[in-house]
């Protein structure tokens, strides 16, 4: 194993900054089952995972243009687990033969007054949405499928509408700035996955109207 | 004359053994990671394993049949001295598996003919050979042949046959669909059909309307609420976020330990 990198700011807490390595795709319903055998035969052999959550993004805006994006998301099916707060970078322009997202990416647990606390520091809440599904592993590798649902009235999660009639689909992999062989070995995973599901990596600002 | 031959057998046997000792270790550890590796073994690596031990295992044969071996089957191996004491020689070199040479093991290591049901089934089968005739052979061979060299062509050339056939079979299952996987990588990035305070954006083929914001607009079929209270919903969706807004104003003046716009942002300068 090499050492990870030496970072370019001076290190002053005890965090490395990770960056997230992303692919997205999506799979139609009547796909589902066979994706799901597929990725039971791929990934480690681990009891499939389940999962129900509840994910709401905030945004500070500030004066200049782009506001500041926190997630925070709550499990569902584990009502007692405590609340997971995501902050994620612009994606990286980097070289364009690289084959996954990456973005910066900053994790921490929070407490069951998360929402509250950030409304007192003047975030707004922007949207929310529920999702659940399945998560596999493999290695530092992992899969989500995911189906998502709009809350319809704002903080009830029982009353939810799906957004589509597919699953999304995604390969994520946490590691330190600066390995990119992290990449490769994603895209050769994602070649597993050809013709069910396409995993490619999706500029979300490209997306943007 | 007598001494190439004994080199030759000599040199065939050695490789031979060492042919064996590679399948064996191959088995060995291929044991060991289905026992102790259970969890993490994947289906891509166990057909490694195999394949390793086929390809060892047509190594052997193409030994035995090469030219320079001599044929072992002239060779006879008769034991000289059978004890049923333990031989701590025998059993180092055999790592335990054979301690004693007795009237036990000979039988079985020792055996150059096939087991007595084998050798009926043999038997059977060459009799029935010898009986459906040299003709009606011929042509069960030729059969064989032309079935073994259409499977193989069909495998090899993917591009003539498969894609005419499939292609249209594949045309009506496709598995995702692209329109799909926008809309939902621009829900999830950016609240894309979701937001109840953003004007509803561009909407892409097949994507629900928006929910809340439109009153009494049409909404999917799993909606268990009337449209009365999706109405509802979307006057209380506008009032929150201001009310929201309102003291998302005031806080911004604080300095946090987030970077975000707003520390740069100071409406009473310090």
């Amino acid at each position: 194993m090499e050492a990870p990198p030496v970072t370019v700011m001076p290190v002053t807490g005890g965090t490395i900054n990770m960056m997230e390595y992303l692919l997205q795709g999506s799979v139609l319903d009547q796909a589902l089952e066979s994706l799901l055998h597929r990725l039971r035969g791929l990934c480690d052999n681990m009891e499939p995972e389940t999962f129900t959550d509840h994910e709401l993004v905030y945004l500070l805006k500030g004066q200049q243009g782009n506001p500041f994006i926190l997630r925070a998301r709550r499990s569902l099916s584990h009502p007692t687990s405590p609340w997971h707060l995501r902050y994620l970078g612009q994606p990286e322009v980097g070289d364009k033969s690289r084959h996954a997202l990456v973005r910066n990416c900053v994790d921490v647990a929070a407490s069951h007054s998360l929402p509250e606390f950030l409304n007192e520091m003047g975030f707004r809440m922007d949207h929310e949405f529920v999702a659940n599904g399945h998560i596999f592993r493999k290695g530092a590798m992992k899969i989500v499928v995911s189906k998502l649902s709009r809350i319809l009235v704002p903080g009830n999660t029982d009353n939810t509408e799906r957004l589509s009639l597919s699953y999304l689909v995604e390969l994520s992999v946490l590691a330190p700035a600066g390995q990119d062989t992290v990449s490769e070995d994603m895209r050769s995973f994602a070649e597993q996955l050809k013709p069910l599901v396409h995993l490619e990596k999706i500029d979300p600002s490209k997306q943007r109207h | 004359m007598q001494q190439r031959e004994e080199k030759q057998l000599e040199a065939s046997v050695e490789s031979l053994v060492s042919r064996v000792a590679h399948v064996k270790s191959a088995l060995h550890s291929f044991i060991y990671k289905l026992e102790n590796e259970y969890e993490r073994l994947t289906w891509p690596s166990v057909l490694d394993n195999f394949a390793l031990l086929s390809g060892q295992l047509n190594t052997i044969n193409k030994l035995l049949k090469n030219e320079k071996t001599p044929s072992f089957r002239n060779q006879v191996i008769i034991p000289l001295l059978l004890s049923p004491d333990r031989d701590e020689d025998l059993a180092k070199l055999t790592e335990q598996r054979v301690p004693v040479f007795s009237h036990e093991i000979v039988p079985d290591y020792l055996r150059t003919k096939p087991d007595p049901e084998v050798e009926e089934q043999e038997k059977q089968l060459s009799a029935e050979a010898a009986r459906i005739g040299p003709d009606v052979a011929q042509k069960q061979i030729q059969t064989l042949n032309k079935l073994c060299s259409n499977l193989l062509e069909k495998l090899n050339n993917p591009r003539d046959d498969r894609d005419a056939e499939s292609a249209a079979i594949r045309q009506n299952k496709p598995s995702f669909n692209p329109a799909d996987t926008n809309a939902l990588v621009g829900a999830v990035a950016f609240g894309k059909g979701l937001s109840k305070c953003r004007p509803p954006g561009q909407v892409a083929a097949g994507h629900p309307g928006q929910g809340p914001m439109i009153s009494g607009g049409p909404t999917l079929q799993q909606v268990t609420i009337g449209g009365g209270s999706s109405q509802q919903a979307g006057i209380g969706g506008p009032v929150a976020p201001q009310q929201q807004g309102q003291p998302g104003k005031m806080p911004s003046s604080i300095k946090t330990n987030i970077k975000s716009a707003s520390s740069s942002m100071h409406p009473y300068p310090r």
